[in-house]
């Protein structure tokens, strides 16, 4: 008894403790001797879970070290609708000058975004979209677009015929279901076929155990697709193992400077396209917005494609096709 | 199953006995794989080589959880800790560029740190299993993230300036990634048959294996008879934490990389092999050899599943649907 009498008011004070540094350390403003900020973002990011999204905020923030009058905030979501929807709410109370939000599905999060915009309270919305027009700005890219970009790559690599497999991201999810389409669509009429597809849901174990499969089943394989660049390394990985690696091209998506670009530098993919996180254009945008200049509702980003060739020089942009 | 043979006949006994309606429920998964050969690709070794690797890291996980469950217990943080443990053995020796003598070794003990926790808070403050280890599970996933930025943890280090340098891999990297007699099996796989080992030595022949039997069948009778029931708790969670850790180096040298998600829903998968193996969740009925029955027929079912390409959607109502049957057939015992 006498222990716990103890030991709960001192659990309390340790986890106050550490809840007070750990939100210091979160809302840490950009160390700004000068003047205080002139205006405050929200930022509302659905889940840091993946790399990607890591690498949005990333580019979010180093796109607002070099402007002292702008304040970033920044909250994750953690996966969950409910959640991003009460962020919204919260930022709209709080008065934030500027929303920038990349939602986690769009029918639980068009009301808050609306509302805060009829407040008069800017959006932008990042990379995924919500129903209706009330919001400031959409920036995103588009998937179909870089799948088939892929397509037509592979077409000319492979020199119009080949046996491909193809490792899909999460097939009820839109991006995984907008890479395939575009990568049909771009090889579509052309000798190369898929010989082999699977759903490895954007995980590398899982991609790894399908190539594993296709290894067994197919003696000849040319090139590999894979939604996302873990997918692509999984696969490569199982080839390796099997010491096919040499006979197969690896291609992925996503193109994250210390992930893909890394994969392409090293020899183990021999492409990958950008999948843009648009987190600098959402901040050149905010400043625009903020200092009253007229903004396109809608920019969608272009990308780029690294190959071994080119990846040194920051890679090679796509061109309509 | 009443087969008409009376009751005391070996016949009867052998169809009861709990290692043979395990062994029958991998059989019968391994006869779908000879009917779905996928074009004699499941008659090869290396599909049979290429399975046992890709269980393993599940293997080591249901080896520990195999010990937790005898006690009646659960342990729900195996996946994350694998996650810490990939990460911090990806940050050690990728990055940091210790030797495999001071690296192992420290990833373990966090591991076994973790496991000792959970076990601590349930044995010393009697939260319940499910309920400490949960609050480890998502505690450790938060640890993995923070200490790697919630990035993959490669070869490929940042420099100040923002650029990547490249550094090789280091040899623990390569030897325990690679595979051993001529390539037919994976030095993961000989690493989960050791663990199996090792419980196994543990759970039927040591003092320990009797303890932890005896607290799973009846916790009370067991403390009132002089078994030690928290240190044998404590024990079972610590070395649960320990071979999650073990699992953790196996999967990182696996992916060249530690990723802070790695592991996560693993925790059901490992329940799932041993509950298929036959142990009782109800604690002090059970035993190795069961699990790692049960971690082949896991493992063989997903192997078929992916040879034939079969889609999302009827994989996990045929996995729901198998681990229900196999479960019911082994009901049947007494």
């Amino acid at each position: 008894m006498k222990t716990k009498t103890i030991l709960l008011p001192a659990a309390g004070l340790a986890f106050l403790a550490a809840f007070s540094v750990a939100c210091g350390k979160d809302h840490g403003s950009p160390a700004s001797s000068a003047a205080p900020p002139k205006w405050t973002i929200g930022v509302s990011q659905c889940n840091l879970g993946e790399p990607w999204r890591v690498q949005m905020n990333q580019d979010i923030r180093s796109a607002a070290e070099g402007h002292p009058e702008i304040k970033v905030i920044y909250k994750d979501s953690q996966n969950d609708s409910l959640r991003q929807r009460s962020q919204i709410e919260e930022y709209a109370s709080a008065g934030v000058d500027l929303i920038i939000v990349s939602p986690k599905e769009a029918a639980p999060l068009t009301a808050p975004i609306a509302a805060a915009y009829r407040q008069g309270i800017p959006v932008i919305v990042l990379d995924r979209r919500v129903l209706g027009t009330e919001y400031t700005c959409f920036i995103g890219a588009d998937n179909v677009r870089i799948g088939k970009a892929a397509g037509h790559w592979a077409l000319r690599k492979l020199g119009g015929s080949g046996k491909i497999v193809e490792l899909e991201g999460l097939m009820t999810s839109t991006p995984g279901q907008d890479r395939h389409a575009g990568f049909r669509e771009g090889i579509e009429g052309s000798g190369l076929e898929i010989v082999f597809e699977a759903d490895m849901k954007w995980l590398e174990p899982d991609a790894r155990r399908e190539m594993e499969s296709a290894l067994s089943r197919f003696p000849r394989i040319d090139l590999v697709y894979a939604h996302n660049d873990p997918g692509a390394h999984g696969a490569f990985l199982a080839a390796q193992a099997a010491g096919r690696e040499k006979d197969i091209l690896f291609v992925g998506i996503d193109g994250l400077p210390h992930e893909g670009q890394v994969y392409v530098k090293r020899g183990i993919l021999a492409a990958s396209f950008e999948y843009p996180t648009g987190g600098r254009e959402a901040v050149e945008t905010a400043l625009k917005i903020l200092s009253g200049e007229a903004v396109p509702r809608e920019i969608t980003l272009s990308s780029r494609v690294y190959t071994p060739e080119n990846v040194e020089a920051g890679g090679e942009w796509l061109r309509d096709n | 199953m009443n087969l008409g043979i009376s009751p005391k006949s070996r016949v009867s006994r052998l169809f009861r006995s709990p290692s043979f309606r395990a062994l029958a429920a991998l059989a019968l998964v391994i006869a779908i794989g000879c009917v779905f050969n996928a074009e004699g690709t499941f008659f090869r070794w290396h599909t049979h080589r290429d399975m046992l690797r890709h269980i393993s890291v599940f293997g080591i996980l249901a080896c520990g959880m195999t010990l937790v469950i005898i006690t009646s217990g659960i342990d729900l943080a195996v996946g994350s800790v694998l996650g810490l443990s990939a990460v911090l053995f990806s940050l050690f020796s990728l990055q940091l560029g210790w030797p495999a003598w001071l690296a192992v070794p420290t990833c373990l003990t966090a591991g076994a740190a973790c496991g000792l926790t959970s076990g601590g808070l349930i044995a010393r403050f009697k939260i319940q299993p499910f309920i400490a280890t949960l609050a480890m599970m998502v505690f450790a996933r938060g640890l993995a993230k923070w200490v790697s930025g919630g990035r993959k943890i490669s070869t490929a280090v940042q420099l100040a300036d923002g650029s990547f340098e490249y550094r090789e891999a280091p040899g623990v990297f390569r030897i325990l990634g690679s595979k051993l007699f001529g390539g037919n099996i994976a030095v993961v796989t000989l690493i989960f048959l050791a663990c199996a080992l090792v419980c196994y030595v543990l759970l039927a022949r040591l003092r320990l294996g009797r303890q932890l039997f005896a607290i799973g069948g009846n916790e009370e009778a067991a403390r009132l008879s002089g078994v030690p029931v928290s240190a044998a708790k404590l024990l079972a969670y610590g070395l649960c934490g320990l071979l999650s850790a073990a699992a953790g180096i196996c999967h990182a040298v696996q992916e060249q990389q530690g990723d802070p998600e790695a592991g996560a829903g693993y925790e059901l998968t490992a329940i799932a092999i041993v509950v298929i193996g036959g142990t009782s969740m109800l604690g002090g009925k059970g035993g190795m050899g069961l699990t790692l029955n049960g971690a082949m027929a896991i493992g063989y079912l997903e192997k078929i599943l992916s040879l034939n390409a079969v889609g999302e959607a009827t994989r996990l109502m045929l996995t729901g649907l198998i681990i229900v049957g196999a479960v019911l057939f082994q009901k049947h015992r007494k």
